[in-house]
């Protein structure tokens, strides 16, 4: 077999490897100057203004074509969710009384395990 | 022609034949790639005990015949999925849990409506997580809860162990837990006070969008993406890389919304004002210094941390007042140190070590 030193894949491997490192380096070197901190945030400011404007652009569009906005969209989800929300909540009782009829009078979870698990000793642990 | 040192001319053969299969191997595959799902994760048997906005609690069923008395609660990192931690069968540290006799609930995130920007930090600390806990409490029975924290849940659980100091968090457990948010250099210059305009940020997008926190996730390690394509193109032959490739490229593009006063309190309080380490911090008009924690804790974080580099989380032992207090320092990465083959080789079996004497 090659050794690792003329193994052409592991040499691609190896390469790739430092490649990432360079790169990542040389770019974090350069993300952390207050420079790019000033352009970054400069040019978030500037898409978040634009997005905002968008989209209220956009909703007066939809309306004008009785399509329905994202708000609507998001308000259709929120039903949604609600329902499934709802649906969990029923779940849970449910959960909760199947518990409580397992367990005798004012106990708890003994549909369960005991809790009564001890650590194993120093010898035992694996 | 003589060859080079160390190469034996006797297995090229043997190599191009090798190769040749791969490459047909990475055809077929990669058709199976794009023309299958991945594997189902977070699939563990749980029952949902609460759901409210963004607030979800999970009981997973036990899965041994005898239980420590005292149960886990683990509080997940507000940006990202809980299912990291219960990747796939023999994956899954919850299931570890669970087979190790531990009563395990978890605390999971989903991504805030638009109508919950207003969700502040003391929603987080002074309601959802008490209110877990109580719930806990009564589900189990128990009034002592052992609370586990990833990352950012970690810093949620260490507010919440400073505010309420007299009980009932029995055991504190945080995995690469920030507290000195100086030391986060590139989040720190990212969120600069003189050219971060946090308000503006807030106000116009109400919550802050998923895409916005994984660009600042990335941005840590720009050329790893890329290059994490090139080795599943390379690996794509093999099944386990790829199965291992998936669930954490799922789960690492899972990335969920924060809420906008949320977030607005973690940039000023925290990464300008870095009150947490300063013990200056308040949440809803309530001190909440971690030199209140008094109980037994464990910080384990990782040697590769690209996220919570190891100086802004090496003062949390020091500064909690506890006297039974271990940090634990493991080979890995920001993830790989909780989840995957290396955690289940490190940190899971140090974890039960520690957590099973302080769980009876």
């Amino acid at each position: 077999m090659a050794d690792k030193g003329n193994d052409p894949a592991a040499m691609w491997q190896s390469m790739i490897g430092e490649m990432e490192k360079g790169f990542n380096s040389f770019a974090n070197q350069a993300m952390a100057s207050p420079e790019f901190s000033k352009v970054m945030n400069q040019a978030g400011g500037v898409t978040a203004g634009a997005q905002k404007q968008l989209g209220e652009m956009m909703e007066k569009y939809l309306v004008s074509m009785n399509l329905p906005s994202r708000e609507q969209m998001v308000s259709m989800a929120e039903r949604i969710q609600g329902i499934e929300g709802q649906l969990n909540e029923i779940k849970a009782m449910l959960h909760q009384i199947h518990h409580n009829s397992l367990a005798p009078e004012g106990g708890h979870g003994t549909s369960r395990p005991p809790r009564t698990k001890r650590p194993p000793s120093e010898g035992e642990q694996k | 022609m003589n060859a080079p040192a160390g190469l034996d001319l006797t297995s090229i053969p043997e190599r191009i034949q090798s190769e040749v299969q791969r490459a047909i191997q990475r055809s077929i595959k990669g058709v199976e790639y794009f023309a299958s799902s991945g594997p189902s994760l977070g699939s563990t048997p749980k029952d949902i005990l609460a759901v409210r906005g963004t607030m979800n609690l999970y009981h997973y069923r036990p899965m041994a015949d005898e239980i420590y008395r005292v149960p886990i609660l683990i509080v997940m990192a507000t940006t990202n999925r809980g299912y990291i931690l219960d990747l796939v069968p023999g994956q899954s540290f919850i299931e570890f849990l669970l087979k190790r006799g531990y009563d395990v609930y978890m605390l999971d995130w989903t991504a805030p409506k638009p109508e919950e920007k207003h969700l502040g930090m003391e929603d987080y600390v002074l309601d959802f997580i008490p209110d877990c806990v109580r719930r806990v409490q009564q589900d189990s029975g128990e009034t002592d809860v052992t609370v586990i924290g990833y990352c950012f849940g970690g810093v949620l659980s260490l507010l919440y162990g400073s505010i309420f100091n007299d009980g009932p968090m029995k055991n504190l457990i945080c995995f690469t837990t920030p507290i000195d948010f100086r030391e986060m250099k590139l989040f720190s210059n990212f969120s600069d006070r003189r050219y971060f305009d946090v308000d503006r940020l807030v106000d116009s997008v109400g919550n802050v969008p998923p895409e916005m926190i994984l660009s600042s996730f990335e941005m840590l390690r720009p050329a790893s993406r890329a290059v994490g394509q090139v080795h599943l193109w390379e690996n794509i032959w093999n099944d386990e890389y790829v199965k291992a490739y998936r669930m954490m490229d799922r789960w690492g593009t899972d990335t969920l919304p924060l809420a906008g006063e949320y977030f607005r309190t973690t940039t000023k309080d925290l990464m300008w004002d870095n009150k947490l380490y300063n013990g200056t911090m308040t949440v809803g008009g309530r001190a909440a210094d971690i030199a209140d924690i008094k109980v037994p804790i464990l910080h384990a974080v990782a040697e590769h941390d690209h996220i919570v580099p190891y100086d802004a989380a090496r003062h949390l032992i020091a500064k909690v007042g506890s006297s039974d207090k271990e940090e634990v320092m493991l080979k890995g990465g920001h993830v790989s140190v909780v989840a995957g083959a290396n955690a289940i080789k490190r940190l899971w079996p140090k974890l039960d070590n520690w957590l099973g004497k302080r769980s009876t």
